[in-house]
């Protein structure tokens, strides 16, 4: 029956480079080529006009993604917008992770990393357009494989639920019945993509694909990887950056069972800081764990070794009323802004290191060979170690293996490829594959944190009420230097950081920044450098307008609507879309309604830059002592633009607000003598359970491109809590607000 | 080292352990059992939750030499095609996000449940406050374990 098992190996290319459609392609033997169960029934090779797409004779259809699943929902999402084009029956569609030795050829570029690469927000952005015209080309080679058939022309069929009908007579062929003409005819160079308004999935609250495994367990995650002949290593690191190891006695871990040696590594700095560390490896986790309490290590700190939070906050209050180190963003008249003249207010906000914190502590195996290396476990950016492991090794890339798996939370900590490198360091040493499992005390005092940060804020007015300066010194300990090193020309962080995080009509605005040097290694997390400005921006403005004696949502508002779109540093940021979701939330919230006594409402909104998507959050709170509140109602109202999968949406900002709410309420990561103080759940304590408000998603249905929608949920929640707290008498400079007193029921 | 016969789901697994090998690892590494979860290794998370003789105990916390004659129920044992009330509900409320913490929660609710059919909202933060799930699937695990209790009251 088939004619050519080898072709299922050989995937079109659409057209080639110079115009036109190119779709995604792959190499032989790579990606989305798994056997499904009906393969060996299928009456010839399946169609597969993509890397992303495969269409089998006896009807089944496999979407595949290239974007790492770690609960914000790719494994639905994307596919769902294949499915769209195609015009496939959905409950029929298997949705599938391609393996990272798929090599993705795309005409387009990734927006940062790879097609593997999975951050800021970025997956259904950058996959949008590719996997619309996937489906399409799908769709157009069936439906010219009926119409042939049926010798008409193909604008007498119409395609719905995985079939072709002739309008003429209602005829109607399955897509898995077309296969075996359609793999005869050529990938469309061009094709025609739906208007959204005939969307029938896209726009769909669809279940995830990928609960069933879930529920019952069977979901691997990094943490299970289970690879012949392993062993487990758990690791003593050095407790300060950029030290080392001075001496290692390890004769008590002998007297444990099941203790194999102890393996020592040096760190690494930029562009990825490693802490040097003493691997204990043993026959199963536990033996190592116990041998490790027994270890003794002797560490030569290095001189970095004195650092604090308290002086580094210190730092930054005194260098924040110096001249700033980067100028960022200037409008108008800067110098005015440095003079403001007439009425002016000047506050300082300052926001703590965090940790991710996933609740899958970060985890690698690694097997290094003579010629080669193979690694397997969880990561959102598996391009990125690519070239460190090659150099390290001395080793081709290309006989560097990473078999990935599923993410138990990842926000932006498997971004940092730390642990991989450290597996590898480590299995180079030994000759079976190692398992190198972080505990949660080594996961909390071992991450990638969020900068601490600080910010100086200066406004001024005229006497009739107008606006005349904003000014924003931002102060931080910067994630580029440590990727760049300290000769970086963009110490900010992406995006130039608040120069674009403001959308304010305002005619003289000073934007600066200065990195203060601290030795804790940074990275991103959830909603990044957004996150930290938006929280002093938001609040500021709500502060000038109750010095003001302004409504703070009309003077938002009245702000807003002068405000011309932003599109300079390759923004598409439109005020009046950050006005109309500030209004959804207030108007849901009943911000004009009378209130019960002892309620107030905060409000914040933004354009999350890079997405580019928007989201406001109105809380009310009760105050039920003084300092003392309870959280009464979150509301929610987002504009991602189309919203593939609102199902999916919801959950992203439900979830965001309870990882926003454990940074504004109590997420803190203090450092002394240049060492992580906190190092459980239990001081570093994220939101419980019981401590979670109700909150109601709205949000504004639009034909715009598709925004992200992972950390559009986070950057307002604080801004809006210190603003109800501000409303009732007193507010919160700092984050989180515990620190200043803040109690909550 | 010592050997033990853990009853994990009513089947029998035999082990050789250290004594005080946290019963998570024995579940996990040598019995195969990966569906529960390291989380913290404290008793903070609830990631590691399962039954001991129908209670939910935190396996990362008790030494497997204190739970081999007992009966112990993992996330395996619940139903291996999703048919189990509690995984209806989860279902029914798209609850996982990245999944890795549910396990544990799934566990914790499962045994409220079988205590207290008709939990109120405050039985339910008293039950399930002590499982932490990062990406924030509160709201949607107190609307499933509502479902859930649902359910079981019509079979």
């Amino acid at each position: 029956m088939k004619t050519n098992i080898n072709r299922r190996n050989f995937i079109k290319i659409g057209s080639a480079a110079g115009g036109g459609l190119m779709l995604a392609f792959l190499l032989p033997e790579a990606g989305c080529n798994s056997n499904s169960n009906s393969a060996a029934a299928a009456a010839c090779d399946p169609l597969q006009p993509s890397a992303y797409l495969k269409i089998e004779s006896t009807g089944d259809i496999t979407i595949c993604f290239a974007r790492q699943e770690m609960g914000q929902g790719v494994n639905t999402s994307l596919p769902m917008i294949v499915a769209e084009e195609l015009d496939a029956d959905w409950n029929k569609v298997k949705t599938e992770i391609m393996s990272f030795d798929a090599k993705i050829e795309r005409a387009d570029k990734p927006a940062f990393g790879g097609y593997f690469t999975t951050g800021g927000s970025q997956s259904v952005i950058t996959d949008w357009n590719e996997m619309r015209r996937v489906g399409a080309a799908a769709k157009a080679m069936l439906v010219k494989a009926a119409a042939d058939k049926w010798k008409i022309p193909e604008s007498q069929c119409s395609t719905a639920n995985g079939a072709v009908t002739n309008k003429n007579n209602n005829a109607s062929l399955s897509y898995g019945e077309l296969v075996c003409d359609a793999i005869k005819l050529p990938v469309p160079k061009d094709v025609k993509l739906k208007d959204p308004k005939d969307f029938t999935l896209v726009g769909k609250a669809l279940p995830k694909k990928n609960l069933k495994t879930i529920l019952t367990g069977n979901a691997k995650y990094g943490i299970d990887v289970k690879v012949p002949g392993m062993v487990y290593a758990v690791v003593e690191r050095c407790p300060v950056l950029g030290g080392r190891v001075k001496s290692v006695d390890d004769s008590a871990c002998k007297q444990v069972n099941g203790f194999v040696k102890t393996i020592q590594f040096e760190g690494t700095s930029a562009p990825m800081n490693l802490h040097a560390g003493v691997a204990v490896i043993a026959s199963n986790v536990w033996s190592a764990m116990k041998a490790r309490n027994v270890l003794k290590v002797v560490w030569d700190e290095g001189n970095k070794n004195h650092e604090s939070t308290d002086e580094l906050f210190a730092k930054f209050e005194s260098r924040s009323k110096q001249k700033p180190a980067n100028e960022i963003y200037t409008k108008g008249d800067a110098a005015k802004a440095n003079n403001p003249v007439g009425n002016m207010l000047e506050s300082a906000y300052a926001a703590p290191f965090l940790a991710h914190g996933t609740m899958e502590p970060v985890n690698m195996v690694a097997s290094v060979k003579k010629d080669s290396c193979e690694v397997w476990g969880g990561s959102q950016w598996p391009e990125f170690p690519v070239p460190e492991i090659a150099k390290e090794l001395g080793i081709d890339a290309k006989n560097i293996k990473i078999n990935l798996a599923y993410i138990g939370g990842g926000f932006g900590r498997r971004l940092f490829y730390d642990y991989i490198l450290e597996a590898v360091k480590i299995a180079k040493q030994h000759e079976a594959p190692v398992k190198v499992i972080w505990d949660r005390v080594d996961d909390i005092r071992n991450d990638a944190y969020r900068p601490a940060n600080y910010h100086r804020m200066k406004a001024s007015w005229s006497n009739d009420g107008k606006m005349l300066t904003w000014q924003h010194h931002v102060l931080s300990t910067s994630v580029n230097v440590m990727l760049e090193g300290p000769e970086t020309k963009n110490p900010a962080e992406i995006l130039g950081g608040a120069s674009s995080d403001f959308w304010y009509d305002v005619p003289n605005v000073h934007t600066a920044y200065s990195h203060v040097d601290f030795n804790l290694n940074r990275g991103w997390v959830r909603a990044v450098e957004i996150c930290m400005n938006v929280f002093p921006i938001e609040s500021f403005i709500d502060e000038v307008a109750l010095k003001m004696k302004k409504d703070p949502l009309q003077f938002r508002l009245d702000l807003l609507s002068t405000m011309p779109k932003r599109t300079d540093q390759g923004l598409n940021q439109d005020p009046k879309r950050v006005a109309a979701v500030l209004e959804l939330a207030a108007e849901k919230i009943g911000y004009s309604s009378p209130r019960q006594a002892n309620h107030y409402i905060g409000l914040a909104t933004h354009a999350f830059a890079f997405c580019p998507s928007y989201a406001a959050h109105a809380i009310e709170i009760e105050m039920v002592g003084p300092k003392k509140f309870r959280i009464i109602k979150v509301i929610a109202a987002v504009d991602c633009g189309i919203v593939v999968n609102p199902d999916g949406m919801k959950n992203q900002i439900e979830g965001g607000l309870a990882f926003a709410l454990s940074q504004a309420l109590k997420g803190e990561i203090t450092v002394k003598n240049s060492r992580v103080e906190q190092d459980s759940f239990f001081n570093y304590n994220p939101l419980r359970f019981n401590e979670m408000p109700d909150i109601e998603v709205h949000y504004i249905q639009s034909n715009e491109t598709p925004g992200g929608i992972g950390e559009v949920g986070l950057p307002t929640v604080a801004p809006a809590l210190c603003n109800a707290l501000a409303a009732a008498g007193s507010r919160p400079y700092r984050l989180p607000i515990k620190k200043d007193g803040f109690e909550w029921v | 080292m010592a050997a033990y016969t853990l009853q994990i789901n009513d089947k029998q697994y035999k082990i050789e352990a250290d004594p005080k090998m946290p019963l998570l690892w024995a579940i996990r590494d040598l019995a195969g059992l990966t569906g529960t979860k390291y989380g913290c290794g404290i008793a903070q998370c609830g990631a590691c939750t399962v039954h001991l003789n129908g209670t939910p105990v935190r396996s990362c916390s008790i030494p497997v030499s204190a739970a081999a004659t007992q009966k112990i129920t993992t996330i395996e044992g619940l139903s291996e095609d999703n048919s189990h009330p509690v995984q209806q509900a989860w279902i029914a409320e798209q609850v996982p996000q990245c999944g890795y913490c549910q396990s544990g929660q799934i566990m914790t609710a499962t045994a409220l449940l079988k205590k207290n059919p008709k939990p109120t909202d405050k039985d339910i933060d008293v039950a399930m406050q002590g499982n932490i799930c990062r990406c924030g699937t509160y709201v949607r695990i107190r609307k499933a374990v509502h479902t859930a209790a649902e359910i079981m009251s019509k079979s």
